[in-house]
């Protein structure tokens, strides 16, 4: 059995997001970048079909400029088997489609049995990708899995749905499943896995290698800029002293001491 | 915008709100509003959303259609597409709405955005808005020539609530093909935390950095308010407390007289299940964060100094 994992690299979590001098992204310069959460938990669900089976290769893929080789090699040091990287600043700075047809090239090439990924990025909090990578190799995807179950010819999901209900969905393999957050324990990469990653191969391409060679956008970032402030929060500031009797005040008028 | 496509979501019999928002959201584009309902046995409503917004109405009624597929609702959009000769598409970002959305998108070749709380039609451009770095900015798109698919997030539009001259065809759907199964729903376990009766809930997040911090800081303030106490997800994801205090769009809503969020920068997810709280105080070291945009009363500080004088507060008050 063959997994192939797409992962992206985006700015950390706690990173400072300043706006670049054309507005339309934040400054990249400077900051940490990690692989996105979602992805983790993806990769983690491909490494377990491994742990239980031994002939599956798991291949992760991630689209990105050159610091993406820092997220490829976590990605094998925690047990992926190969990586490719797609190093195209366009097809990089392009919208969710061009970037799913590019994975879609990839896909082609590797001819997976699964296809797993994240519902969406922390950074451009879409989910677009994972449904449009499934249609553009033309077979069945679930969106929002927090479980799945492997079985001979195809894959059991369990999606997950508004306030908690779970919708259980069996495809046909191959199929494509994007993976929620918490959907495992994500494992950390041991000294072991790193020092055996070093000798792993990342096959690095070009969306053009690739025979991708329409890679404009259809829907372009115009800007991005910090949503108006239309807080009506009140902001209590001075010595923690200070700021507990003014909380106090105001829980002892709504009455639920 | 010429011919807008709505895509209707029904749940439980009905149509679901978030397709009335989606109404609300097609007029102010302008242009001709057209409508599909897909299901089984639900001539009725797609009649009914037809009179109340909907216009002229495509139904595609089914027995397969008795349960969610994402093959089969790719089919019948694509159908609905060209029925309609659509422009536009707008489908709710709902679960339903961000698994197949994408896919009528690539298949047709065309613009795709999603999430979006609103969009304009400027000068012919369908121009989109939308929360990017969850909530920290947000993000004006621009949608090139040709047609495009939107989700939209529920919640982003008052519902429409008037009505509207509507009728209803019939729309054929081949559904050969399609291979993903509906198995089951399961709906969520009941785990005895009910957050949505608290009159207090104090909710920890991210920034509470320790699952041990949850017994030693936060439950301390929730069990001298009487109250309960919550998560946002991450702390749910990381497995520091169990799902059942989950407050947000994949755990409870819940409204209580007061809703103290300590460490959580408010990810929209996490904000619909709480923002209608009666009165929100929110804590959190990041002055920036996005629940001071619904708190009414905030903190800028460490939470690990403010919340156990707090508790301390309350204790003494309470004698």
């Amino acid at each position: 059995m063959k997994v192939m994992v797409c992962l992206k690299q985006v700015p950390h979590q706690d990173a400072k997001l300043d706006i670049n001098s054309d507005g339309t992204w934040i400054q990249e310069d400077n900051i940490k970048f990690e692989i996105n959460s979602y992805d983790t938990y993806a990769l983690e669900e491909a490494l377990r079909i491994k742990d239980a089976d031994a002939d599956t290769e798991v291949v992760v893929v991630s689209i990105g400029p050159d610091r993406v080789t820092q997220a490829l090699r976590t990605a094998l040091g925690m047990g992926a088997d190969r990586a490719v990287h797609v190093n195209d600043a366009e097809a990089f700075g392009s919208d969710a489609l061009c970037v799913a047809k590019v994975l879609a090239a990839v896909a082609k090439a590797e001819s997976p049995d699964l296809i797993f990924t994240g519902l969406m990025t922390d950074d451009g909090n879409s989910s677009a990708v994972p449904p449009m990578l499934a249609e553009l190799i033309d077979v069945p995807s679930a969106t929002g899995v927090l479980h799945t179950e492997a079985a001979n010819g195809s894959l059991k999901v369990e999606r997950e749905l508004e306030g908690g209900a779970i919708e259980v969905v069996e495809l046909p393999k191959p199929c494509l499943a994007s993976i929620q957050t918490g959907a495992n324990q994500v494992r950390y990469a041991s000294l072991k896995g790193i020092m055996q990653a070093k000798k792993k191969p990342i096959d690095v391409k070009t969306a053009a290698d690739l025979g991708v060679s329409d890679v404009a956008s259809k829907a372009t970032i115009d800007k991005v800029y910090s949503p108006p402030k239309n807080a009506t929060a009140d902001i209590l500031s001075g010595s923690t002293d200070e700021i507990v009797s003014g909380l106090m005040g105001k829980i002892k008028e709504l009455g639920v001491l | 915008m010429s011919n807008i496509l709505i895509v209707a979501e029904t749940q439980n019999g009905a149509i679901r709100e978030c397709s009335y928002e989606l109404v609300t959201l097609a007029q102010s584009l302008g242009g001709t509003v057209k409508s599909l309902v897909i299901g089984s046995g639900v001539g009725d409503l797609a009649s009914q959303f037809a009179g109340k917004g909907g216009g002229e109405t495509f139904v595609a009624d089914d027995a397969a259609f008795a349960n969610y597929s994402v093959d089969a609702w790719n089919k019948a959009i694509r159908a609905g597409v060209e029925a309609s000769g659509a422009d536009v598409v707008l489908i709710s970002n709902t679960p339903q709405g961000w698994d197949v959305a994408p896919r009528i998108a690539a298949g047709l070749d065309v613009a795709f955005v999603s999430d979006c709380f609103n969009a304009e039609d400027q000068g012919g451009k369908l121009v989109c808005f939308r929360r990017v770095f969850n909530g920290k900015l947000d993000a004006q798109v621009t949608c090139g020539a040709g047609k495009a698919v939107l989700t939209v997030q529920p919640g982003s539009k008052e519902p429409f609530s008037g009505s509207g001259d509507g009728s209803t065809t019939a729309l054929s759907v081949d559904l050969s093909g399609v291979r993903s199964k509906f198995v089951e729903i399961k709906q969520a376990e009941s785990t005895g935390i009910d957050l949505t009766k608290a009159d207090v809930v104090v909710s920890g997040g991210r920034g509470v950095g320790d699952p041990e911090k949850f017994p030693e800081v936060i439950l301390p303030l929730a069990n001298a308010l009487g109250g309960a106490m919550g998560a946002s997800r991450p702390v749910v994801d990381a497995g520091w407390l169990p799902h059942a205090h989950q407050v947000g769009s994949s755990g409870q809503v819940v409204t209580p007289k007061l809703y103290i969020a300590c460490g959580i920068s408010g990810a929209i997810q996490h904000l619909v299940g709480m923002k209608n709280s009666n009165y929100i105080i929110a804590i959190n070291k990041d002055k920036d964060a996005p629940i001071f945009e619904v708190a009414n009363l905030g903190v800028v500080g460490d939470l690990f100094e403010i919340v156990p004088a707090l508790t301390a507060a309350v204790k003494a008050a309470k004698g």
